[in-house]
Parts: C-alpha cells; sequence; structure tokens
C-alpha cells in the first residue's frame, strides 16, 4: 500500500546553554495506509520528539541535519517554512493526540469553539456546517448530550471524555495520519481500554496511518502492525509486531519484554533493565545501549561498533551491535 | 448567565460586607490616637495665646458629641457617610470635610487612574510582546526601561524633569494648573491647562506602575506559552496573532487584571510624595498633612475611607471582569456546572 509518511536519516538537535543534545540519531520510519506504528521507549528515548518534528512543533533551538527527510505526501515537511504550508500538515493531514487531555484544551476556550475553530481554518465549510461536523465526530467517539457537551469546558469534563473529545477534535479535519503521544497513559485502566477500542475501530473506519507512542508493551501489543523500539534516540530494533514480541533480537527489547509483569505467575518478581538511562549530554559513542547492556561483546563494550540496522528475518531489523550480543 | 448574575450578586454583598469592616477599622483607628478632637482643637487654640480651662473642652465635647458612646458615635459616622454622603468636619481646620475635598479627591482619583488605565494599556501588549519576541535586543531593551522605572524613586524622576523643564522652558510645571485657571469654574481651556500639567504626574507615576506591570505579564506570558495547550493549538494549525491572543495571552491576563485594585493603591499611595515637589493640591497631600502635621483624624479618616471604598469598587468590577474572561473562575465559585 501507498506510504504515507517516509523518515529518512533524521536527526533531531537541541542547542541549549549546556551544548548541543541528540535527541534523535538516524531514524528511518514509515508508515503505509491504514497501518499502525507503535513506537517503544522509556522517557527521554526521543518518541515525542520525532512526532514534534513530523508536524514542526520542536522548539526554536532545534537543529535537523540537512539530509534529513520526513516526506509527507511527497514533500519534505522538514523544509516547510511558511504559515500555508505548515498549516497543510498540522491539523490537515496530520492531526495529533496528546498524553494529557486536561491541559491539551484552553481551559477558557469552549470545546466546540476550539473544534470549529480548527474546522474553519481547514476545510473551506461555513460556521454551522463545522458545528453539525463537530457534533457528528463527538457522538462518533462515544460522546451523549453533545450539544451539552459542544458548549462546555475542557474542565467539566470527566478525564475520559476529555480523551474522547481530543480524538474527536484531531479526526474531525480527516487527517491522513495521526500522531497520538501516550493517548491512554494518563487514563485509568477501564477507561484505557474503553479507548484503546474506540481508537482501533476508528482507525479501521477512517483506514489512517498511526504512529501510536507508548512506553507500554501491552498497548502496542493491542493495536500496532508494526513496531520500533526506540533507545536514546536511536531506533534499536523494528518490524512486524509478532514477530517482534515473539523474537526479540536486541537486548533492550528482551528486557522490555522481561519487564512485564507474568500473569500467570504473580509471585514472581519484576525484572527491570539494569541500570539507567544515560543522560544526553553523556551520549555513550558507539552502541548506544553498552552502558547497560547485560552481556556486550567486547567490542561492544568498548563503544567500536557503529550504530546500523541489519535485517535479520524479512522486514525484522535490529542495530548490528545488538543482534550479535543478544 | 444565572451562574453569572449569582456571581455579581455574591460579589456585590461581599463588597459591600468588606467596605463596612473597613469602615470600622478606619474608625476604631481614628479613636485610638491619644486625646479628643476636641481637646486637639483647644490644645491648638492654646498654642495660639487663647486661655483653655477644663469646662471649656468639656463644652467642646458635648458641642461634637463626643460624649456619647463609642459604637453610637460609629453608627451615626456610618450611616451619614451611607446616606447623607457627609463626612463631618474637619478637626483642626473646623471646615466641612465635604467641601475641604471637594475637586480634590476627584483630581488624585484622575490622575492615579489615568496613570493606571496607560501603564496597563502599554504594559499588556508591550509585556507580550517582550516575552514572545524572536529578538532577544527587543526584550532587553524593554527590560532595562522597565528596571529603570521599578528602581528609579519617583520624586526623583519628578524632580529632574522639573529641572530639564525649568532649564528649557522656564517653567516648574508645578501645580495643576496655571496661575490665572487655578481658581476659576471648570472650562475647555482649565481642561486644556489641567492637562498640560497634569502629564507630568502622571507620566512619573505611570512609568513606575508600567514598569511592575510589564514584568507581571511578560513572567504569566513565558509561563503560559510553555502549557501544552499552546502547543495542542499549534498542532492543529492555529498560529500567528488569532493563536498568540487567543490563546495564551487571554490564559494569562487572569492574575493581570486581579491586580488592578492593589496597582491602584500603589499609585495612590505615591502620589503623596510626587504630589508634594509638584506641589498638586490634591487628596493625597492633604491625608500627609492631616495625618502627620496636623493629626486631623476626622479628615485624614475620611480620605482613607474614600481611597479604600475606589479599591473595593475596583476589585468588584474586576472580579466581574475576570469572571466573565475565563469560566473557571464563573463556573468554579458557583460550584460547577
Amino acid at each position: 500500500m501507498e506510504e504515507l509518511l517516509k523518515i529518512n536519516n533524521l536527526d533531531v538537535k537541541f542547542d541549549t546553554d549546556e551544548g548541543r543534545i541528540t535527541a534523535v540519531e538516524n531514524i528511518s520510519l514509515s508508515v503505509k495506509q491504514g497501518e499502525v506504528l507503535g513506537i517503544v521507549g522509556e522517557s527521554g528515548s526521543g518518541k515525542s520528539v520525532t512526532a514534534k518534528a513530523i508536524m514542526q512543533l520542536n522548539p526554536g533551538n532545534t537543529i535537523y541535519n540537512d539530509d534529513a527527510e520526513i516526506i509527507i505526501d511527497g514533500e519534505n515537511v522538514i523544509k516547510f517554512t511558511s504559515k500555508e504550508d505548515l498549516m497543510k500538515i498540522r491539523g490537515g493531514k496530520v492531526s495529533m493526540i496528546f498524553q494529557e487531555p486536561m491541559a491539551s484544551f484552553a481551559p477558557a476556550i469552549k470545546i466546540g469553539d476550539q473544534m470549529v475553530e480548527q474546522l474553519l481554518l481547514h476545510k473551506n465549510i461555513k460556521k454551522d456546517e463545522a458545528k453539525t461536523i463537530s457534533l457528528d465526530m463527538l457522538t462518533r467517539v462515544g460522546i451523549t448530550d453533545t450539544e451539552k457537551r459542544f458548549n462546555q469546558y475542557a474542565f467539566e469534563l470527566s478525564g475520559g471524555m476529555r480523551q474522547r473529545a481530543m480524538i474527536a477534535m484531531a479526526l474531525s479535519t480527516m487527517p491522513k495520519l495521526l500522531l497520538a503521544d501516550e493517548p491512554t497513559t494518563a487514563l485509568d485502566v477501564t477507561i484505557q481500554a474503553q479507548v484503546l477500542k474506540l481508537m482501533k475501530d476508528i482507525i479501521k473506519e477512517y483506514k489512517m496511518g498511526v504512529i501510536f507512542i507508548t512506553h507500554d508493551l501491552g498497548v502496542i501489543a493491542q493495536t500496532a502492525d508494526q513496531i520500533a523500539v526506540m533507545y536514546l534516540g536511536c531506533v534499536v530494533e523494528k518490524g512486524p509486531v509478532n514477530e517482534i514480541l515473539k523474537n526479540p533480537k536486541h537486548p533492550y527489547t528482551k528486557g522490555l519484554i522481561a519487564a512485564l509483569p507474568d500473569v500467570n505467575n504473580l509471585e514472581a518478581p519484576l525484572k527491570p533493565i539494569p541500570g539507567n538511562i544515560p543522560s544526553p549530554l553523556e551520549r555513550p559513542t558507539g552502541c548506544v545501549f553498552r552502558t547497560r547492556c547485560p552481556h556486550p561483546t567486547k567490542e561492544g563494550k568498548e563503544g567500536k561498533i557503529d550504530m546500523k540496522l541489519v535485517e535479520v528475518e524479512p522486514g525484522h531489523w535490529v542495530d548490528q551491535c545488538g543482534a550479535k550480543c543478544g | 448567565m444565572i451562574n453569572f448574575i449569582q456571581f455579581t450578586l455574591t460579589r456585590f454583598f461581599l463588597a459591600i460586607i468588606t467596605l463596612l469592616i473597613v469602615c470600622f477599622i478606619v474608625f476604631s483607628l481614628m479613636e485610638l490616637v491619644p486625646g479628643t478632637c476636641a481637646e486637639r482643637y483647644l490644645a491648638f487654640k492654646n498654642t495660639q495665646g487663647s486661655q483653655i480651662t477644663y469646662e471649656d473642652i468639656e463644652a467642646e465635647k458635648v458641642r461634637l458629641g463626643l460624649d456619647k458612646p463609642f459604637l453610637y458615635r460609629y453608627g451615626k459616622w456610618v450611616t451619614d457617610i451611607a446616606f447623607k454622603g457627609e463626612f463631618g468636619n474637619s478637626c483642626i481646620l473646623r471646615m466641612n470635610i465635604n467641601e475641604l475635598l471637594s475637586g480634590r479627591f476627584s483630581l488624585s482619583l484622575i490622575i492615579s487612574i489615568t496613570a493606571l488605565l496607560l501603564s496597563y494599556l502599554i504594559a499588556i501588549p508591550v509585556g507580550i510582546i517582550s516575552a514572545t519576541t524572536k529578538y532577544k535586543v527587543v526584550d532587553e531593551s524593554l527590560k532595562f526601561i522597565s528596571y529603570l522605572g521599578i528602581a528609579l524613586p519617583n520624586f526623583l524622576v519628578a524632580l529632574c524633569i522639573m529641572l530639564f523643564m525649568t532649564y528649557f522652558y522656564g517653567d516648574t510645571m508645578t501645580g495643576l494648573f496655571s496661575e490665572e485657571f487655578e481658581n476659576v469654574p471648570w472650562s475647555a481651556d482649565r481642561v486644556k491647562d489641567f492637562l498640560s500639567r497634569a502629564w507630568l504626574p502622571i507620566f512619573v507615576l505611570g512609568w513606575n506602575a508600567t514598569a511592575f506591570a510589564l514584568q507581571t505579564v511578560r513572567a504569566l506570558m513565558l509561563d503560559e506559552n510553555d502549557k501544552l495547550y499552546v502547543m495542542a493549538a499549534r498542532a492543529r494549525g492555529i498560529s500567528g496573532m488569532s493563536l498568540l491572543w487567543r490563546y495564551p495571552a487571554k490564559h494569562s491576563l487572569g492574575p493581570v487584571i486581579n491586580s488592578i485594585g492593589f496597582d491602584l493603591n500603589r499609585i495612590f499611595s505615591a502620589l503623596p510624595i510626587v504630589a508634594l515637589i509638584l506641589i498638586l493640591t490634591e487628596a493625597g497631600a492633604l491625608l500627609i498633612e492631616a495625618l502627620a502635621r496636623s493629626n486631623d483624624q476626622q479628615l485624614a479618616g475620611a480620605i482613607i475611607f474614600l481611597l479604600t471604598a475606589t479599591i473595593v469598587f475596583v476589585n468588584f468590577i474586576t472580579d466581574l471582569i475576570l469572571a466573565i474572561m475565563d469560566p473557571r473562575v464563573r463556573k468554579g465559585v458557583m460550584g460547577g456546572s
């Protein structure tokens, strides 16, 4: 199927007072229409920065490398500078759902007004049409009494309802690509399950491409088709979700899977990945995972192997250092 | 709408209560100062050479109604103000306070409120620009100017301008009117004359107030701009001025509006010193005179009461503006939906 999004050789660096920080290094990813790409990783692994790069939402001190490409509909969005171009991706072809549904609605503007504002910006329609679309969308995500909700503020809604409204707003402009940045993390487990089901249904219905960012492998297993595991700004392993979860090659992926609680044996102690994620200012050279690798090879430990993905099975890519020691 | 009316009534009721409490405190303070009005007046007369006896004091006390109990006199003071708008007589000057204050208090208010409004009109847009500009130079120079406004004492600025005006224009710019307009009724020319002089105290007080407000707006804007909902709005394609005003600016102005009453008080408190230097005939100078020099409790009480009443009123208005702007205030106070 057609590729909606192609990221090639993307580096993202931030200029700060402490020096230049590498947040994302040389990643390449793609999302096809109707496909869900799950990006997994700890905090600080560069998941959100990648998503923000797609919408060009990173702050002013961000530096992209010259040969980086983020291609949407044949256009490299990194080269976008004009307001009109940026609008095409922001809320047009791409929508984003954030982790905190409370914090992502402006508190003193009615939910309906925020939805209508976005629609008027992107579609050539009248205000009452925009309202009809918004109300339909709210109904579609399972909100009842939509006319009332339309005129309410975010603080008057419950957490799950807010996230539904957020999804409704993100989908109302019919984007081709949806970026969901930990959309269920802030919700309690029962609501999380409902919202996940809703998202899966909607993804199927609208056949959009989705990037689902989370640190929760369980959520990925339920929703994603493809998975990319990120560590310290690098993709260390990627491929079809079943293949990766059943046959992980990289020690970091293995660690993540082993760290999941075992439902059949709740007495078993949890197995965390040893060590801490290094500060971005002290990024290891060579293999980024070498400081936490449980049984590294000699060259790997000395940082002599560069990061490079190799294909171990059709479609299953692993970092070459991780493939050797894993 | 029902919410809003309820909110307004509650606030109005609270404002009245505040005012009553203030009245009581002001009156009690007047009472706490040793010596009564009668004693003070007769002591004053004594210094002028008259022989005063104990009987004279008693007679004066009865004449002024000072032999009545405290609460009775308090009640009379409050009801006179509330229903007749009468503040009674000044203790030392033996003049009706209403007459004494007529014009002066409103002049003080006009100067203070103009300085306040100007400072907000400048500080809000400039503070927003200062916080969001890409050009560091703009932000830094605005910061410098506003720090000057905070650091330089008002009286020094006033003196410098006076010196400058005297040197270059041969006019000290003191007073609120030039000689020919000092004691004539209001007319278009008198207004013009007033404005040609009043800009000086307004500028001196306004600079300082603007500097404060500017720093507040700037800090609030920086804070608000980093919030997730602003990023979420940008992610929906909203940009430029419609993003700036509708999102971070609108949401950061609450505390600024909240501080209007406080700022008015600060300006009014700074006014007497400026008035002293510029020889302005306004109420602030009279307050200092009454408090520090002649110990005229009746007069001081009247001015303090008027000032507090103004601030309570301004706070009531800002509460309403805040409720209109921010649904969290409006609905939060009334207990949700």
